[in-house]
């Protein structure tokens, strides 16, 4: 729930307490007085005010660009560096002046303009041969220019790079590219540090998409599996997520949140695309490092289960095992047939994932659940071939298992309540 | 500890870190120029023959595409050696012979030259994956060495490329004691076409 929104609700719920007569005048303002003020938000002043600078420096660029051949090597040089010199004075004066929003813009402008400097420079300077090189120093200097102005633009740029940096690395490598998760590390480092939801969401999409790098990594290198490298690492998101949630510290707490919530997206996402054999791995070789991966994540979430006295991550430790045991391509099918403990699997732990979305009442990670049950049984009816009614046995099985077992929950937690 | 050191960020003006961001990048950028200016100051000139390049290939934008009679070589004593697979490392012996200078031999680490040869040093973008493990070099190489494109002014790259096709282009690179290269001088039938300024 965003600040605005649980404001309205909260003095919504003074004003009715209020008016019942069951919260005093004087308890209401002092509850009021406990909270602090709201942070402003984007202004339609600001809006237009960042279009019309948007617009100033796309006429700045087009003039530039319409006369770049005709300027001196050097002054060409002078003026890269004098829009990245302008953009954080910018940045520095709309910060003085407490416009935070417009500040931090600078600083990303400032970061897209300093990439745009490397990549004329080395056009200047004919330096073409390492691009991912090129791709490091604009993420490096982005990630630098982020922790120092405290800009979620520059950020967002810095992880946009590397992402980029690394997908390069892994394409002329051919092989699989760590040095992006200490990148990404120091990325989590000032989100946690920020503890902003826009630094966390940030950190969490660049984890899934180093998830996927490191898949096609696997896949250029011929190392391994790449469906149960990109699933544990997804199951490391959610273990290690929940683990963090039972740490203290507000900042902690919330970045656990979000890693496990988008690992959940992930995981569901990742594991029907096993089922579809979207990755069809070239060897199924399962790598140490992978292995280890996936073990710190199902320890993780146990882990977190045994500190929070609580079942939900259990449920999603559950979840993972079964996800990395189908990615794992470990259970023997016999030739000819439908892995169908395989489909089996992977709907229990999508149910998984959703119970214990539930027991931990956090709604993204049962939709996610639910989104990984439907994207499973969309895999399911894509990867079947031959006969279609064998497909119709298996999912009314599944469904009456499932039936079944709803029953049999709702006979027990009665008995519970009585 | 990290109370101490908010407590000294905070006492700090907030410009103070925007002018400190932009620094930083400006400075890596000075450090690019920098890097490309010592080696055409400080390296040693080899001339080096260029090959035509697959006609099928069009200009890309600005740059002309330059490949060497180095480019592809035999890997020799690195047959059958462990590589790093593509992008490997390696160093190039060059020796004079005639108006350019050619490959004598291919290492994987810098070895010492005698007089008259250069060391140059390229990444093994083909010809690094060979055996089971895909990671052994093969017997030939295809190496870059950073200096394959040159970016020229609109629409004066065709006739490059079709001089280059005739085997009239050759570039003056050159070589750091590093081994990196850059393209100091395009030639045109032995005539100095492009010559890079020092800045």
């Amino acid at each position: 729930m965003s600040e605005r929104a649980y404001r309205e609700r909260l003095e919504a719920d003074l004003t009715r307490w209020q008016a019942e007569g069951l919260l005093p005048p004087k308890s209401a303002d002092a509850i009021r007085a406990t909270l602090r003020p709201v942070p402003e938000g984007i202004t339609i002043a600001t809006v237009v005010g960042i279009v019309g600078g948007l617009l100033i420096a796309a006429a700045f660029l087009a003039f530039i660009a319409a006369n770049w051949t005709a300027i001196a090597r050097p002054l060409r040089f002078a003026i890269l560096l004098a829009g990245i010199v302008g953009a954080y004075g910018a940045g520095a004066l709309f910060d003085r002046a407490e416009r935070t929003h417009l500040a931090d813009l600078s600083a990303g402008v400032g970061s897209i303009i300093f990439g745009a400097a490397i990549a004329l420079v080395g056009q200047m300077y004919h330096l073409g041969d390492d691009f991912a090189g090129g791709l490091l120093l604009w993420a490096s200097g982005a990630l630098a220019a982020a922790a120092l102005t405290g800009s979620h633009s520059a950020l967002a740029v810095a992880l946009a790079a590397g992402c980029a940096w690394s997908g390069m690395r892994i394409d002329e490598t051919a092989n699989v590219h760590p040095p992006f998760a200490i990148f990404s590390l120091i990325g989590a480092m000032l989100a946690l540090a920020w503890n902003t939801a826009a630094s966390r969401h940030l950190i969490a999409v660049a984890a899934l998409a180093g998830a996927v790098l490191a898949g096609f990594g696997m896949v250029q290198g011929r190392i391994g599996s790449p469906n149960f490298t990109v699933v544990a690492i997804v199951s490391l998101m959610v273990g290690a997520g929940l683990l963090l949630t039972t740490r203290r510290g507000v900042a902690v707490r919330a970045f656990g949140l979000t890693l496990s919530t988008y690992g959940a997206f992930g995981l569901a996402i990742g594991l029907a695309g096993v089922i579809a054999e979207i990755l069809r791995p070239v060897t199924p070789n399962l790598p140490y490092l992978s292995l280890g991966i996936a073990a710190v994540a199902i320890i993780s979430a146990f882990a977190a289960a045994v500190a929070a006295q609580r079942a939900g991550p259990v449920l999603a430790a559950l979840s993972i095992t079964g996800a990395l045991v189908v990615a794992s391509g470990l259970i023997p099918t016999a030739a000819g047939e439908e892995p169908w403990l395989s489909y089996a699997l992977a709907l229990s732990a999508m149910l998984c994932l959703v119970v214990s979305g539930m027991l931990d009442d956090v709604r993204p990670r049962i939709v996610a659940g639910w989104l990984g049950l439907a994207a499973t049984i969309a895999a399911v009816t894509w990867a079947v071939q031959g006969s279609l009614l064998r497909r119709a046995v298996f999912l009314a099985v599944a469904g009456l298992v499932a039936v079944a077992l709803a029953s049999l929950l709702g006979r027990m937690i009665g008995r519970g309540r009585r | 500890m990290i109370g101490v050191l908010r407590t000294l960020l905070s006492s700090i003006p907030r410009p103070i870190f925007f002018a400190l961001a932009a620094l930083i990048q400006v400075v890596l950028v000075g450090l690019m120029v920098y890097d490309r200016v010592r080696v055409l100051r400080e390296g040693s000139e080899v001339t080096l023959q260029t090959r035509p390049v697959d006609p099928r290939d069009l200009l890309r934008g600005d740059y002309v595409v330059l490949t060497y009679d180095i480019t592809n070589l035999p890997a020799g004593d690195l047959k059958d050696t462990p590589s790093q697979g593509r992008g490997t490392p390696v160093f190039v012996k060059l020796a004079r012979k005639g108006d350019f200078y050619e490959a004598v031999s291919v290492h994987a680490a810098p070895v010492p030259v005698a007089d008259g040869e250069v060391l140059i040093r390229g990444r093994a973008t083909g010809g690094a994956n060979c055996g089971s493990t895909h990671r052994l070099f093969c017997e030939r190489l295809h190496v870059n060495y950073g200096i394959e494109r040159y970016f020229v002014p609109q629409d004066e790259g065709k006739a490059i490329e079709r001089s280059r096709n005739e085997g009239q282009v050759s570039v003056v690179a050159s070589v750091a004691p590093s081994g990196r290269a850059a393209i100091k001088r395009l030639l045109l039938g032995g005539k100095p076409v492009y010559d890079e300024p020092k800045f």
